[in-house]
């Protein structure tokens, strides 16, 4: 097998000091082969954003390693990462600058790293997230929730990166607009050649959009499976069943049947 | 442009610009026809644009000196009438001609202050809230030290070491004037500094310094540069204090708040020596106060629409 | 027997500089003691409708009906006294996330006594004893430990059973939970659900579930009523989402994607500017 394109070992993230430590993250380890897609799944605190974070730097490691394209990843990042790594946020609302102009928004990336022919390759990297020119100096919030997604994802991928994180793209989003997103994903993938890795609460969202995922429960990895063992059912732990069975809707046991598992108060 | 939009209206309000200046050049637009909206804020341009025009023009536009007293026995004190429009002061000197000279004092102590005092305050504020830690501390600290004493006293208390005259006086209150925007500045970057946007920079590589200046300043600068069009009214009347209390220009320089001074003696018999350049500061300070009103709303792209 | 609720050729515009916006286009729909579901994409008018009911359309919006009768009380004509009364007291909404419509200074047992207090008159020994309860009957256990906490101390499901606790305290008769469960995790999702089903049915109230997940409501939910643009496109029936005869709606549910049977690419809902007309 060649050399993966990440490789994360024994990944660990504490938030806090002395008895207050949180483990947002203990001991996750995966791997990301070029053009692979990986998803992580979990719910609210099972750390499955602060793994985005960690591999970006934006949480500070406390223990592990990190490989890209073979190589260890300094803290701080360096300038090579950031042209191989970048990320989709969740909410387009809240990731797009409000006083800059969809222009200035996809220059930015372009001036840091120095990139010559800046205008032409505004338009392009438009045209492939299916916005027309016209877009080009408008506002973000003359822009709907969707198409402020894709310009989200048009400046991540300005840099041409290898991979891009995904973290909850869709979430914020109207269904039929989540269906055009995870089309765009799909389709600039082959394109390009990017993979993935995708945060989502979603089974079915990461089931469509990846092969591989990961199931995280309180800063711990609880399994690792395909979509395809998803789809079919044959999921190993009681916790994916589980989330498995809440996401096919409401299920009525009886009309006074008392719940069947036990509440949890916390 | 009254006869429907004209070619140049059409290109500055076109939605779909062709280039990055067309774009910079619709956006002021835009930005200024929401001003234009705005009837207050109209207001207090004019005042401002009229206090610009005077301050240019006032060669011109003064019917007599502005130092030399007139005839001491017969033209002292006089009312306002046809000969001395603003009547004139303890030295037979023609209050108007005084007013209009006085405007390029004030204009001259607005603008060094704000250029002084608003890049100070930013600066301190956004590095102070985007870095944190014991440098916000400190920084912190220094402000309030400034807070904590009025604004007045602090700035007797610079005058008086740096000697009166004016150019002291406007570095006085520059120095008094830029805690409340660093306050504001740090409050704001606070709020922008985790969010998404900001860590989108990060994550292309975007410097420390990068990201004050081109993310965080622009954001910041819009509620500062409306503070600061707020406080114009106070700096105005510091200018004016200090000048009451001989400590900023000195006589015979037509400066506003001298002139109130010197006038204070008469308040009773001859009100208007006191009065005209107490009006004018009051007209001035509101004109800022209504453009700042109004820029604040115009800054912002999302009123648009 | 009158209805709970009829809702007859409901609009809410809001004027702006700019124009009209017309949040609520004409819609019409009574409600039983029943579960109804509103259903639709943002902007398709299914918050601006409950708000409408209960009189909480934000200004300067304006509220315009044929009839409006809760329980043969025609609200239209109501005055706001009433309508205040009204609500709270007989019909009352849950929110989306209980963190920010829970007051963050005072504790949940506060609250809860506050707004029961609010519209019955009785000691603090009997209010306290009555939250108790009610916290007891959306399954928090321990509640007196609970009553003591402040709302940041709260998951966001425990948050939204004591939001639906305090809301359902003064045993009203119409409830409306807009999206009640979209900022909560899927398994906890369920456990909320089931309470708020419980509740309904042991009561006899009436509730109106808007929300934006089709499946959700449609498992749900007696009925469901799917809006667009302001108006209702189509209505169905519990678990008929196979039925659906609106094209919006087959695209709603087409471009879910599913896992079991998931096509690639998704199919895109392609908006016909007849279905706004």
């Amino acid at each position: 097998m060649a050399t993966p394109l990440i490789e994360a070992r024994n990944l660990s993230v504490r938030f806090g000091v002395g008895r207050l430590t949180v483990a947002a993250l203990d001991d996750v380890s995966f791997t990301l082969a070029p053009g692979e897609s990986l998803g992580l799944v979990g719910e609210s605190g099972s750390g499955k954003s602060t793994v985005l974070r960690a591999l970006t730097g934006l949480a500070p490691l406390s223990g592990g390693s990190l490989k890209l394209g073979g190589v260890a990843v300094p803290t701080p990042r360096r300038m090579n990462f950031f042209t191989a790594v970048q990320m989709v946020f969740q909410d387009p609302y809240a990731s797009l600058h409000p006083r800059h102009t969809v222009d200035q928004i996809l220059a930015e990336p372009l001036a840091i790293h120095r990139i010559p022919h800046a205008e032409t390759r505004i338009v392009a990297a438009l045209r492939e997230v299916g916005l027309g020119p016209s877009y080009r100096f408008r506002y973000p919030h003359q822009l709907s929730g969707g198409q402020r997604q894709r310009i989200a994802i048009a400046r991540a991928l300005i840099l041409r990166p290898k991979v891009v994180l995904l973290d909850e793209p869709t979430s914020a989003l109207d269904a039929s607009v989540q269906a055009e997103i995870l089309n765009l994903l799909e389709d600039l993938r082959r394109a390009f050649g990017l993979a993935y890795i995708l945060v989502s609460h979603d089974l079915a969202v990461v089931a469509h959009l990846c092969e591989r995922l990961i199931v995280l429960r309180q800063g711990r990895m609880i399994e690792e499976t395909t979509a395809g063992a998803l789809r079919d059912g044959s999921v190993k732990t009681d916790y994916t069943r589980a989330m498995l069975a809440a996401s096919g809707g409401f299920t009525r046991v009886g009309p006074t049947a008392p719940p069947t598992a036990p509440l949890r108060n916390t | 442009m009254a006869a429907g939009p004209s070619p140049l209206t059409a290109w500055l309000t076109t939605a779909e610009p062709q280039s990055r200046t067309q774009a910079r050049v619709g956006h002021a637009y835009q930005s200024f026809r929401r001003l234009a909206r705005n009837p207050t804020a109209m207001a207090g341009l004019v005042i401002v644009g009229l206090l610009v025009f005077v301050a240019a023009f006032a060669p011109l536009l003064a019917t007599h000196s502005p130092i030399a007293s007139g005839d001491l026995r017969t033209e002292r004190l006089l009312p306002p009438g046809p000969v001395f429009w603003l009547g004139t002061d303890d030295q037979a000197r023609d209050i108007y001609s005084r007013l209009l000279y006085g405007s390029r004092l004030t204009l001259a102590v607005v603008i060094l202050v704000s250029i002084i005092a608003t890049p100070i305050g930013l600066a301190i504020g956004t590095v102070s809230g985007y870095f944190g830690g014991w440098l916000d501390r400190v920084l912190m600290r220094i402000t309030d030290i400034f807070l904590a004493f009025p604004r007045l006293v602090l700035a007797l208390a610079f005058v008086a070491a740096l000697g009166p005259g004016i150019e002291n006086a406007i570095i006085a209150i520059a120095i008094t004037a830029w805690p409340p925007y660093a306050r504001l500045a740090r409050a704001e970057t606070l709020t922008i500094r985790n969010s998404d946007f900001i860590h989108a920079v990060r994550l292309q590589g975007g410097s420390s310094l990068r990201i004050l200046l081109k993310h965080i300043v622009p954001l910041c600068l819009s509620s500062v540069t409306v503070r600061v069009t707020l406080d114009m009214a106070g700096i105005i009347l510091t200018a004016a204090g200090l000048g009451f209390l001989g400590l900023g220009a000195q006589p015979p320089t037509p400066e506003w708040g001298t002139m109130i001074a010197q006038g204070r003696r008469f308040l009773m018999d001859q009100w208007w020596v006191a009065a005209v350049p107490g009006i004018a500061i009051f007209v001035v300070s509101l004109g800022f106060n209504l453009l700042g009103d109004g820029l604040r709303d115009a800054l912002d792209p999302k009123a648009s629409r | 027997m009158t209805p709970l609720l009829e809702v007859e050729d409901l609009h809410v515009r809001f004027p702006l500089t700019e124009g009209t916006i017309e949040a609520v286009r004409g819609i019409s729909f009574t409600l039983g003691r029943e579960r109804l579901g509103i259903v639709g994409e943002s902007g398709s008018g299914k918050s601006q409708t409950g708000r409408a009911i209960l009189g909480l359309t934000a200004r300067p919006g304006e509220v315009t009906a044929k009839r409006l009768a809760f329980d043969g009380i025609d609200l239209m004509a109501a005055p706001e006294r009433l309508r205040r009364s009204l609500r709270g007291s007989r019909m009352t909404m849950v929110m989306q996330d209980p963190r920010y419509s829970l007051n963050p200074v005072m504790t949940v047992g506060q609250q809860i006594i506050e707004s029961y207090r609010a519209h019955k008159r009785v000691s603090g020994r009997d209010a306290r004893r009555a939250a108790l309860a009610m916290l007891d009957e959306v399954r928090i256990t321990a509640p007196d430990r609970v009553m003591a906490l402040y709302p940041h101390e709260l998951s966001g499901g425990m948050g939204q059973r004591v939001m639906i606790a305090m809301m359902l305290i003064t045993g009203p008769e119409l409830l409306i939970a807009d999206e009640p469960t979209s900022a909560l995790d899927v398994t906890v999702r369920g456990e909320v659900l089931r309470i708020l089903d419980q509740l309904v049915a042991e009561r006899g109230m009436g509730l109106i579930l808007i929300s934006h997940d089709l499946e959700m409501v449609a498992s749900f939910c007696d009925r469901v009523l799917v809006m667009y643009a302001g108006k209702i496109v189509e209505e169905l029936a519990s678990g008929a989402l196979d039925q659906a005869r609106h094209p919006y709606t087959r695209g709603l549910i087409g471009c879910l994607p599913k896992l079991a049977g998931d096509s690639h690419p998704l199919p895109v809902l392609t908006r016909d500017p007849a279905w706004a007309r």
